[in-house]
C-alpha cells in the first residue's frame, strides 16, 4: 500500500498555486490539502495524481478571521486549530461541535476545513454543516474569484462545484443566531457517521421562527431537510411539532444501503438522529433567550 | 469403551505452597524494548542487499486465468523478478495442508489456472522498494474469464452449485455425524426439546502488525534461512521445506517477536514461501510483508464462519440431557487445517453441564471465499456461543431463572469424562458463579433493569458459564478420520536452562514465538521459583528450527503449561548435577543436603553451603574437582511432551482424552440496546476466571480483557462481509470495525483459583479466555434486554442493521396481533 | 524520478534526507533515518501505530508525505527516554502491563504525551476517549488507561521520581 509516484510542488501563494494547477493539468495536477482523504485513496492507488500542489506553505490561507458579521475559515485551517478557535465557538458552535466528530485527533491535526469540504464525502460532517449554515465557497482559478453558495457547491458524491484548476481559499459562515446543534451515528468512535444531523433553530417568543437542517449519509450529497424546516417554522416549539417535522422529512429520504446500514436502517436512524438534533438544538435555542 | 478400561491418568500432584515469584504480577521481562521502539519485529529487519516482494491479488472470486503478461512489469524500474502461479507451480509444491484429503483441493502460494476469491494472488513481483514491486504490480495484465463464485455456505453444498474445486466434484470437503452416549434415549426421554437455528459470522484475528518474512536464500550452500513472525509449530517446519524443495537440515525458520497474532500466526506459511522462493529465484534477501489488505483479503486466517441446527433435550426440571448440533461450516476456498475447529469444539461440547449424550454432525463447505484459519477459541468460542444461546432459550421456554438452570447442571465431580471422551480435569463451577454474581452486583443490576424497563429503556443482563479448555494434543486434527493420514500424537514443548560460571541463568526456548503473550515472563518467572533467583535475572534466548529441539508453540492456550514442564524438566536435571557436585564439594552425602534459597546445604547446618554460583564456577572450571563421570558445565534440556493425552477408541465413540486442563469463567456484561438505531452499549462488564494456579496474575487479566474487547468485536462490530458476487466489502479498517477505547467498557475481574492436579503448580492455559466468552455473553445480554418485546437475535454480529431488523419484524408481528 | 530535500528534526536532531515526493513519513523515519519504533498497521489513517508528534501534535506518519513536514520538528517513541531513564508514560506502561506485543505502543504512547502534555489534569474518561484514536488489538485498552491516567498524575504532581525502573 504504497502511493504511486507524482511530481510535487509547494507554492506560497494562492496564485502561484493555480498557475501550477494550469500548468500541469496534462498531469493531472490536484491539489494536497492535510491529506487525510488524498494520501489514504493514493496508498491504495485509488487515487494516482501526476502532480500534487501541495497548499500547506500558503500562509494566507491558514487564517480565521471575521468579516463584519461573517466567519471567514481559511482553506488550509487545520480541523483541529478550528475545532478550538473562541471564534468558532462563538460563531459557528454548530462547526466546533461537528468537527468533534470527524475522525480522531491525529488525523485533525492534519486535515484542513477545506479539504474536507472539497473532498465532499456524503457521509462527512463540514459540508453538511456547511450547508446548514448556508456558507459560501470562495473559489479561486485561472478566471479569478468566484464565490458559491453551499446550495449549489455539492454536485455529487466526492464531486463539488469545483473546475479543474481551481482552488478552494475560504469558507464563509454568515453568522446565525439560535441554537446549533450536530448529532450523528457511528457505529465506532470517530469512524464515518452513518447519518449526521446539522441543525440552527432560532425561536421568537412562542414559535420556532427559522430552522435549518441539514443531513449527511441519506443520499449521494448532503441535504438539507426542506420539509422538516418548513414544518418547524412558525409551529410550537414542542413534542408534537417536532414529530411532524422529522415524519415530513423522513418521507422525502431514500437513502441506499451498504455493509453498515440497509436503506431502511439508515431511515430508522436518520428519524431518531433528526429528532435528537432537533431537540438539542431547540433546547439550546431556548436557553440562549 | 468405558471409564475402567480407561488409560491410567498421570499422577496427581502435590503443589508447592509457599510460592515466591509465581503468583506475582511482576513486570515483564519483554517489554522494555517494545517501550522504546525496539522491538525488532520482521518490517524492522533489514539485510544488506534485501529487496521487496509484493503479490498481485485477484479482483475475481471465481475466474480462470486466461492469461498473464508481465513482459511490462518486468522491464519497469528497478523490478528483479516477476513470478506467475504457473511458474510458481514450478518453484513449490503445494503449502502445507492438515485437511482433508489435500489433492482434491490444492493449496498454493500463487493461484494457478484459475482464481478461488477475492484477493488470492497471482503474482508476485521482486524489486528494489516496496513502492516500486508495487508500481510494477500495477503493470502485470491478467486475462480472467469469470466463473459465477458461490458465497454462501449452505448453497455451496446443494447440487449444481459452482464447484470451487473441480477435483473435489463437489463443495463438501468433509461431513461426518458422531454419536457420543445414548443420544436416542435422551432425545425420547426428554420433556422438552428446544431448537434453534443461529448463524456466526467470520471475522478474524487481525494483529495489527501483518504477517511477514525475510528469506535469504545461500546458492552456495542450498540453506535458507527465513525470519518470520509467524510458523509457531515449529515440529512441521520439515513440511514448509517440503513445499520449498529443499532439505529439511537446509533449513532454518527463526523466529522474529509478532506484533499480535490471536492464532492467525500459527502456522501462516505462505509469506514465508513466497519470500524464501523469490530470493531463491533473485539469489538475495527478500522481504514479503503483508500489506493490511492481504492480511485482510489473502490472509488464509478468517474465523469460523457457522450455522447451527441444535436440538437440546431438557427435563422440565431443567436437567439437560444431551445435545444434537448439525453445523454447516464456510471454510473458504480451501480446508488448510481440516476441521480442527471441530475438534476443538469436542473437547468442551457440553460446557460445564453434565450432560450424558452429543450428536455432533459436521459438514465443511469450500465457497469462494479467503479461507480459514485459527482464531483465539479455534472454533470453541463458537461452541461457547451457540451451548449459551440454547440453554438460556431453554430457561425461558422452561420459565427457569437463567442463573439457577446452569446450577443444576453443574458437573461437580472431577476429573470427570464428558461424553466425546475428552477429561476436565478440575473446577468449581459454583464458586465461579457466586464471585461473578457478587463482583458483578447481579441482583442490583435485576432491580435497575426493572426500573429502567417502566421508562422504556432496554437494560439487559448476560451471565454465560462456559469453558476455556487449555493445552491441546494432535488427536483434534485427526480423529475426524477412520484411517487417517498422519495420526500424529506428539506436540512437545522444549527448554535448555544453562547456569553459567557465575551462577547466572538463561534459559532458551525452541521457537516458542511471542506475540504477545509472554513466554520471556513466564519461563522467568518459573525459573525463578526453582531457583531462587530474581526472574528479571534471568536471561531468555530463541533458537531458530535448525538447532531446535522439538516444539508447537503458542496455540490452544498451551505456552505456559508446556513451558512450565520443561523448565521443571530441566531443573530437575540440573539441580541433580548441582546437588552432585555439592556433594562432592561439602564432603557430604547427597541425601543429607536440601536446597535452600538458591544452594544446597546440609540438613540443619546452614553455614556448610554451596550457592549455586559456588557449585558453577567449579563445574565450569574445575573438572579435575570432580569425579571423573562427571562433565564440565551446568546446563540441560527437556523435551516435554504433552502430559495427557490418550488415543482415541477405533470406533470413534470415545475421542480420548486431548484438551484435558479445563478452564471455566462466568462472564456478565450489562448491555441497553437503543431500539431506534439497533445499537448496543455496555453499563457495565464483570469477569470471573478460573484458569487454575497463576503465574502472573496481571497478564492473565489483560489476556481476560483484550481477549473480551476481541469478543466485543465479534459480538458486535466485526465482519468480513462478502456480497453475492464474493466481493469482499469490509477490506479495510473503516469497514472492518474493530473495537476502539470507546467501545469496549472497564471490566471488573476476578480469578479464582483451582489447581489442576496433573500440572507444576497447578496452571492451566487461560491465553483464549476473553474471546471465548464474550461473545456468547454479549448475545445471551442483548436477548435479555428485548426479549419482553418478542425479540431474539440468533446471529452474530449484532450490528445495527441485524438488530434493526429483528425489532422492525417484532413490531410488525404485534402490529398484526 | 524527481527527489526533494527534506530537512528534519527528529527528537531533537537534526538531518536532511532526499526523497522522492511519494515517500511517506513513516517510511522515511524507518528506512532513512532508521528509527523503527514508528509501526506500519494499515496504512491508512486508522491503527494510530504510526502516530508521531509533529511541531507537539500528533499526526499519522503512514499518512503523510515527508516533504510535507520539511522543517517540521518531529518526536518519535525513540525520543522518549532519557538515556538509560525511561519517561512516566513507558515506565507506567511497564508497570500497568499496557502492552501486550508491543506493536501498538510507540503510537500509543506518543498520543498518550499529547494527551497528558495538553491537559496534566486529564480524567480517566478523556484518557479513554483520547486514546480511542489508535487501535490496540490485545490489551482491550484497560491497562493503557491504567497507564496514563497514573504518569499524568506523577507528570502533574512534579514528581520526577519514578518506580526505580531502569531498562
Ligand atoms: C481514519 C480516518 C477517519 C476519518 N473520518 C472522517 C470522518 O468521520 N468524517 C469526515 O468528514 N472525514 C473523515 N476523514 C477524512 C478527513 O476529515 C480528511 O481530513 C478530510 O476529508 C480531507 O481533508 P484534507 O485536508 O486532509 O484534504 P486532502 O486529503 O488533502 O484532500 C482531499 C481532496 O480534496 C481536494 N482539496 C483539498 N483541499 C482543496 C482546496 N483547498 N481546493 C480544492 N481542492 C482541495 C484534494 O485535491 C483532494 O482531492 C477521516 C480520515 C481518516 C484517515
Ligand atoms: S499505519 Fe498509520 S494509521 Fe495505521
Ligand atoms: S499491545 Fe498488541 S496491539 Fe497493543
Amino acid at each position: 500500500m504504497k502511493p504511486p509516484p507524482f511530481q510535487y510542488a509547494a507554492p506560497t501563494s494562492v496564485a502561484e498555486a493555480v498557475e501550477l494547477l494550469a500548468a500541469h493539468a496534462d498531469d493531472d495536477a490536484r491539489t494536497l490539502a492535510g491529506g487525510q482523504s488524498l494520501v489514504p485513496l493514493m496508498n491504495f492507488r485509488l487515487a494516482q495524481p501526476g502532480y500534487l500542489v501541495d497548499l500547506g506553505r500558503i500562509e494566507e490561507l491558514t487564517r480565521i478571521r471575521t468579516d463584519g458579521d461573517t466567519l471567514v475559515i481559511g482553506a488550509m485551517v487545520r480541523q483541529s486549530d478550528a475545532e478550538h478557535a473562541p471564534e468558532v465557538a462563538l460563531r459557528a458552535p454548530l462547526l466546533a461541535e461537528a468537527l468533534g466528530y470527524v475522525a480522531h485527533p491525529p488525523v485533525r491535526n492534519s486535515g484542513t476545513v477545506g479539504g474536507s469540504i472539497a473532498h465532499a464525502d456524503p457521509a462527512a460532517e463540514l459540508p453538511a454543516v456547511a450547508l446548514a449554515l448556508d456558507a459560501e465557497l470562495v473559489v479561486v482559478g485561472p478566471q479569478g474569484t468566484r464565490t458559491v453558495r453551499a446550495a449549489d457547491f455539492f454536485v455529487g458524491p466526492f464531486a463539488t462545484a469545483i473546475e479543474a484548476g481551481e482552488i478552494l481559499t475560504e469558507v464563509r459562515f454568515p453568522r446565525r443566531d439560535g441554537g446549533q446543534s450536530f448529532v450523528e451515528f457511528a457505529r465506532t468512535h470517530g469512524n464515518f457517521a452513518l447519518v449526521g444531523v446539522a441543525s440552527v433553530i432560532e425561536t421568537d417568543g412562542a414559535t420556532i421562527a427559522r430552522a435549518s437542517i441539514a443531513m449527511s449519509g441519506v443520499a449521494p450529497v448532503p441535504v438539507r431537510a426542506t420539509a422538516a424546516e418548513e414544518t418547524l417554522a412558525g409551529s410550537a416549539p414542542d413534542d408534537a411539532s417536532i414529530r411532524a417535522a422529522v415524519d415530513a422529512a423522513v418521507a422525502g429520504l431514500s437513502p441506499s444501503g451498504d455493509a453498515h446500514g440497509s436503506a431502511e436502517t439508515r431511515t430508522d436512524i436518520a428519524r431518531s438522529y433528526l429528532r435528537r438534533g432537533i431537540e438539542l438544538a431547540l433546547t439550546r435555542a431556548q436557553d440562549r433567550r | 469403551m468405558t471409564t475402567t478400561d480407561r488409560p491410567a491418568a498421570p499422577p496427581v500432584r502435590t503443589h508447592k505452597e509457599d510460592r515466591t515469584w509465581v503468583g506475582r504480577s511482576i513486570r515483564r521481562v519483554e517489554d522494555p524494548k517494545f517501550l522504546r521502539g525496539r522491538g525488532g519485529y520482521i518490517g524492522d529487519m533489514t539485510v544488506p542487499g534485501m529487496l521487496y516482494a509484493a503479490v498481485l491479488r485477484s479482483p475475481h472470486a471465481h475466474a480462470v486465468i486466461a492469461g498473464i503478461d508481465v513482459v511490462e512489469a518486468l522491464a519497469a524500474p528497478g523490478v528483479h523478478a516477476v513470478i506467475t502461479g504457473e511458474q510458481a507451480a514450478e518453484l513449490c509444491d503445494p503449502l502445507p495442508d492438515f485437511g482433508p484429503n489435500p489433492a482434491a483441493h490444492t493449496w498454493r502460494c500463487l493461484a494457478v489456472d484459475k482464481v478461488r476469491y477475492v484477493g488470492e494472488g497471482v503474482a508476485v513481483v521482486v524489486a528494489d522498494s516496496r513502492y516500486l514491486a508495487e508500481d510494477a504490480l500495477a503493470l502485470i495484465e491478467v486475462e480472467y474469464e469469470p466463473l459465477p463464485a458461490v458465497v454462501d455456505p449452505e448453497r455451496a453444498l446443494e447440487d449444481g452449485a459452482p464447484l470451487v474445486h473441480d477435483d473435489l466434484g463437489s463443495n463438501c470437503a468433509y461431513e461426518r455425524t458422531f454419536d457420543f452416549g445414548d443420544v436416542e434415549r435422551d432425545f425420547a426421554e426428554a420433556d422438552v426439546i428446544v431448537t434453534d437455528r443461529l448463524r456466526w459470522h467470520r471475522s478474524g484475528g487481525q494483529p495489527l502488525e501483518t504477517v511477514g518474512a525475510v528469506a535469504d536464500f545461500d546458492h552456495a550452500t542450498g540453506a535458507l534461512t527465513v525470519h518470520t513472525n509467524s510458523l509457531s509449530f515449529t515440529s512441521y517446519l520439515f513440511m514448509v521445506a517440503g513445499t520449498m524443495k529443499i532439505p529439511a537440515n537446509k533449513l532454518d525458520i527463526r523466529p522474529v517477536p509478532a506484533g499480535g497474532s490471536f492464532g492467525s500466526k500459527l502456522f501462516a506459511t505462505k509469506p514465508a514461501v513466497i519470500a524464501g522462493m523469490c530470493s531463491r529465484q533473485v539469489g538475495r534477501p527478500v522481504q514479503y510483508l503483508e500489506d493490511r489488505v492481504d492480511n485482510m483479503s489473502n490472509c488464509d486466517h478468517h474465523g469460523s464462519d457457522r450455522v447451527y441446527d441444535v436440538r437440546l433435550a431438557v427435563m422440565r426440571d431443567g436437567t439437560i440431557r444431551g445435545v444434537d448440533i448439525d453445523t454447516v461450516e464456510d471454510y473458504g476456498a480451501y480446508i488448510q487445517f481440516g476441521v480442527g475447529h471441530h475438534g476443538n469444539a469436542l473437547a468442551q461440547v457440553v460446557g460445564p453441564y453434565a450432560m450424558t449424550s452429543v450428536r455432533y454432525r459436521v459438514r465443511a463447505a469450500l465457497t469462494n471465499k479467503n479461507q480459514q484459519g485459527a482464531y483465539r477459541g479455534f472454533g470453541s468460542e463458537v461452541n461457547n456461543w451457540m451451548l449459551e444461546q440454547m440453554v438460556d432459550k431453554a430457561a425461558r421456554e422452561l420459565d427457569l431463572d437463567p442463573v439457577e438452570l446452569r446450577r443444576r447442571n453443574f458437573i461437580r465431580e472431577f476429573p470427570h469424562f464428558i461424553p466425546t471422551g475428552n477429561v476436565y480435569d478440575s473446577g468449581d463451577y459454583d464458586a465461579v458463579l457466586d464471585k461473578a454474581l457478587e463482583l458483578s452486583e447481579y441482583k442490583r443490576w435485576r432491580i435497575e433493569q426493572a426500573k429502567a424497563r417502566e421508562e422504556g429503556r432496554c437494560i439487559g443482563i448476560g451471565l454465560i458459564t462456559a469453558q476455556e479448555r487449555s493445552v491441546f494434543s494432535a488427536t483434534e486434527f485427526w480423529f475426524w478420520f477412520d484411517e487417517p493420514g498422519a495420526p500424529v500424537t506428539s506436540m512437545p514443548e522444549s527448554v535448555t536452562l544453562k547456569v553459567d560460571a557465575t551462577g547466572g541463568i538463561t534459559a532458551t526456548l525452541y521457537s516458542c514465538a511471542f506475540w504477545g503473550n509472554s513466554p520471556e515472563t513466564m519461563v522467568a518467572q518459573l525459573v525463578a521459583e526453582e531457583f531462587d533467583c530474581d526472574p528479571h535475572d534471568v536471561s531468555i534466548v530463541y533458537q531458530g528450527s535448525k538447532n531446535g529441539l522439538p516444539a508447537t508453540g503458542p496455540g490452544g492456550s498451551r505456552t505456559t503449561v508446556m513451558l512450565a514442564g520443561a523448565v521443571e524438566g530441566a531443573t530437575a536435571k540440573i539441580k541433580a548435577k548441582a546437588l552432585r557436585a555439592a556433594a562432592h564439594l561439602l564432603e557430604a552425602n547427597p541425601d543429607d543436603l536440601e536446597w535452600v534459597d538458591g544452594g544446597y546445604q546440609v540438613k540443619g547446618v546452614p553455614e556448610q553451603r554451596k550457592s549455586l554460583a559456588d557449585i558453577a564456577v567449579m563445574l565450569h572450571l574445575f573438572k579435575h574437582s570432580f569425579p571423573e563421570d562427571m562433565e564440565s558445565g551446568l546446563e540441560d534440556s527437556k523435551v516435554f511432551d504433552h502430559p495427557y493425552t490418550t488415543m482415541p477408541s477405533a470406533d470413534r465413540t470415545d475421542l480420548g482424552v486431548f484438551y484435558p486442563f479445563m478452564g471455566h469463567a462466568c462472564h456478565v456484561p450489562v448491555v441497553e440496546v437503543d431500539l431506534e438505531t439497533g445499537s448496543v452499549s455496555f453499563l457495565a462488564y464483570a469477569a470471573v476466571h478460573d484458569c487454575g494456579t497463576l503465574v502472573n496474575p496481571r497478564s492473565l487479566a489483560g489476556h481476560i480483557v483484550g481477549g473480551t474487547a476481541q469478543g466485543i468485536g465479534t459480538a458486535l462490530y466485526e465482519e468480513f462481509v462478502y456480497d453475492d458476487d464474493g466481493q469482499l466489502l469490509t477490506s479495510s479498517f473503516l469497514d472492518y470495525l474493530i473495537p476502539s477505547a470507546m467501545e469496549v467498557p472497564e471490566l471488573r475481574i476476578a480469578h479464582h483459583e483451582t489447581p489442576s492436579p496433573y500440572t507444576l503448580h497447578g496452571i492451566k492455559g487461560g491465553g483464549e479466555g476473553g474471546r471465548m466468552m464474550a461473545p456468547a455473553a454479549i448475545n445471551v445480554a442483548v436477548n435479555d434486554a428485548l426479549a419482553h418485546l418478542g425479540v431474539r437475535v440468533t446471529e452474530l454480529p449484532i450490528t445495527p442493521d441485524r438488530l434493526r431488523a429483528a425489532i422492525r419484524a417484532a413490531e410488525s408481528a404485534r402490529g398484526r396481533e | 524520478m524527481q527527489r526533494h530535500e527534506v530537512t528534519l528534526t527528529v527528537n531533537g536532531r537534526t538531518s536532511t534526507v532526499s526523497v522522492e515526493p511519494r515517500k511517506l513519513l513513516v517510511d522515511v523515519l524507518r528506512e532513512d533515518l532508521g528509527l523503527s519504533g514508528a509501526h506500519i498497521g494499515c496504512e491508512h489513517g486508522v491503527c494510530g501505530t504510526c502516530t508521531v508528534l509533529r511541531d507537539g501534535r500528533s499526526i499519522r506518519s503512514c499518512t503523510t508525505f515527508a516533504v510535507q513536514v520539511d522543517g517540521a520538528e518531529i518526536r518519535t517513541v525513540e525520543g522518549l527516554a532519557d538515556g538509560a531513564e525511561l519517561h512516566p508514560l513507558q515506565d507506567e506502561f511497564w508497570d500497568k502491563q499496557g502492552l501486550q506485543c508491543g506493536f501498538c505502543t510507540p503510537g500509543m504512547l506518543m498520543r498518550a504525551c499529547e494527551i497528558v502534555e495538553q491537559k496534566p489534569d486529564v480524567s480517566r474518561e478523556e484518557v479513554r476517549e483520547g486514546i480511542a484514536s489508535n487501535l490496540c488489538r490485545c490489551t482491550g485498552y484497560q491497562f493503557i488507561t491504567d497507564a496514563v491516567c497514573a504518569a499524568a498524575a506523577r507528570m502533574h504532581s512534579g514528581s520526577s521520581e519514578t518506580s526505580g525502573a531502569q531498562a
